[in-house]
């Protein structure tokens, strides 16, 4: 489904991505972690167009879209939440839908939209919910709700960037069902997270990165035994 | 108090074609976080072209209406190409740079070809005026104030219920998570760029027909009425632009009746200058 080829992120002198390859495959759910500052929302960035790489290509059902802008990449089927909220804090929920969501008027709320969006709210428990404005929203209501806005845009691949980053237990049990939910509708997710019960608990793969380099890939179990996975996270053993 | 009811009256009407102009920069300013000094300039061509088929074509109001606002559009898709596409990666203080540059452009090109300097511009003259107990309200003044209500009751209708207008407000919450929402953020730009010209172009026939004339200074004169109407309404929101507008009317018309024209201009920017100073709203970040 997505194909990352010798992907390279530069700064300046900084090296966030170094030649990193990675396969995502269709309806898979692929756990991508690493420590602070190793490069993994650097590469959601990258390849959801917001920079463009210093060096590689990336292909989404083999077509090259590297470069290719934010919106253009939506359309073609990647979609993205965000690390930190950005939800569109002074319109209400229904409407943070209403803009993402794939429709052919402007102007009017065509009939079949409009069942679209009441469908994805009641599937993130957002339907009672729809008039508030988003900033007023609580805290994991406001997680909910980014992950709503990009399921609006019906994209087939989903990276979700830290989505339980901030969510107490109970929320982070939710939020693993409803990305088991999305599997089972056949959508493909990449999960970039620190939460290591989460990302063993639900991913079929896991990626690995160490300042801005790919060190492992494969099922979880195999990455936790990683001799090099263990010392990015637990440092050198003396 | 008749005189003041009568300058409270007059305020409001004045103030709605204010608030148009607010309404204007917010649009420009709210999406694209970039001020355009050249707003008032745009419409200046605008009335210009207007006043030309006014004496070519007397009588031919509709026209008169048309050649403004088309002339003001097109001179608003000017000053996008070379003020904010051509610099989109810019510093916005650059952009707002080259916003003064073309604005001198624009007057020096009126000036250049207008040997008169003052044109006249035609008005409905049939209208009439009414009198509500002891308060006038002339002619010309209605229609600048009916005609500013109906574009902003247009305008709120396109920008708070339809996609295009959620998406443009949603571009100026934040115009990186509109783009990763499958917005287009440069068409949303520049579409509201056209929508603030064209708000523009009918607010300049509406200044212009009350006013009869127009001079070469007339760019500067609604620069600083909608940069003002803005900023009172707390710069980046729409609402705010209609009250800023009306604020800045009602203060000017009591000014002008209890303490005379000169110290008119004088009341209001001493009035900006405090909401600036005293307001934290005034320097937030822009929410349409």
């Amino acid at each position: 489904m997505l194909a990352i080829e010798g992907l390279s992120k530069h700064f300046g002198g900084v090296q966030a991505v170094h030649r990193v390859d990675l396969q995502v495959r269709g309806n898979e759910i692929l756990g991508l972690i690493g420590p602070n500052g190793s490069g993994k929302s650097t590469i959601v960035n990258v390849v959801t167009g917001v920079f463009p790489p210093t060096e590689g290509r990336v292909r989404l059902r083999d077509r090259d879209i590297t470069g290719w802008q934010p919106h253009r990449v939506l359309a073609a089927g990647m979609g993205r939440t965000f690390q930190s909220i950005r939800l569109f804090g002074g319109l209400t929920v229904w409407q943070n839908l209403w803009v993402a969501q794939k429709a052919k008027s402007w102007l009017a709320v065509d009939r079949a939209s409009m069942k679209k969006i009441e469908a994805t709210l009641e599937f993130c428990r957002l339907r009672d919910k729809k008039d508030e404005l988003a900033r007023n929203l609580g805290f994991g209501e406001q997680r909910r709700l980014e992950l709503a806005r990009v399921l609006a845009a019906e994209p087939d691949l989903l990276l979700l960037d830290e989505p339980a980053a901030g969510m107490n237990a109970a929320e982070i049990e939710d939020l693993r069902d409803r990305i088991l939910a999305l599997k089972q509708r056949g959508k493909t997710v990449v999960l970039i997270e620190h939460h290591m019960e989460l990302v063993m608990g639900i991913a079929e793969r896991v990626a690995v990165l160490n300042f801005g380099v790919k060190i492992a890939e494969g099922p979880p179990a195999a990455v936790q035994d990683d001799e090099r996975v263990r010392e990015a996270y637990l440092g050198h053993r003396r | 108090m008749v005189d003041f009811l009568q300058a409270l009256v007059d305020g409001v009407m004045l103030g709605a074609t204010y608030s148009l102009l607010g309404l204007g920069f917010t649009l420009i300013f709210g999406v694209l976080r970039r001020l355009n000094l050249a707003f008032g300039p745009t419409i200046l061509v605008g009335i210009y072209a207007g006043s030309h088929v006014g004496l070519a074509w007397p009588g031919a109001l509709w026209a008169v209406v048309a050649a403004t606002v088309v002339a003001a559009i097109l001179c608003g898709i000017y000053v996008e190409r070379c003020s904010f596409r051509a610099l989109a990666r810019q510093a916005p203080v650059v952009s707002m740079i080259s916003t003064f540059a073309v604005w001198m452009q624009l007057q020096e090109l009126v000036s250049l070809f207008e040997a008169s300097r003052t044109m006249p511009y035609p008005s409905p003259a049939w209208l009439p005026a009414l009198t509500v107990g002891p308060i006038l309200l002339r002619s010309d003044a209605l229609l600048m104030w009916s005609g500013a209500t109906a574009i902003m009751l247009a305008l709120f209708v396109l920008l708070y219920r339809t996609r295009f207008g959620t998406a443009v407000r949603a571009v100026a919450d934040s115009s990186e998570a509109a783009a990763l929402m499958g917005v287009n953020v440069s068409i949303i730009g520049a579409a509201a760029f056209l929508l603030a010209s064209t708000v523009g172009g009918l607010a300049g026939v509406l200044i212009a027909q009350s006013q009869q004339q127009v001079t070469p200074y007339f760019g500067l004169w609604a620069t600083v009425k909608g940069l003002t109407a803005m900023l009172l309404g707390g710069a980046g929101s729409l609402p705010g632009a209609v009250a800023g507008g009306v604020i800045l009317g009602v203060v000017e018309t009591q000014t002008l009746w209890h303490f005379g024209g000169q110290w008119r201009d004088l009341a209001s920017f001493a009035l900006l200058f405090l909401v600036i100073a005293l307001s934290p709203r005034a320097r937030s970040e822009p929410t349409l």
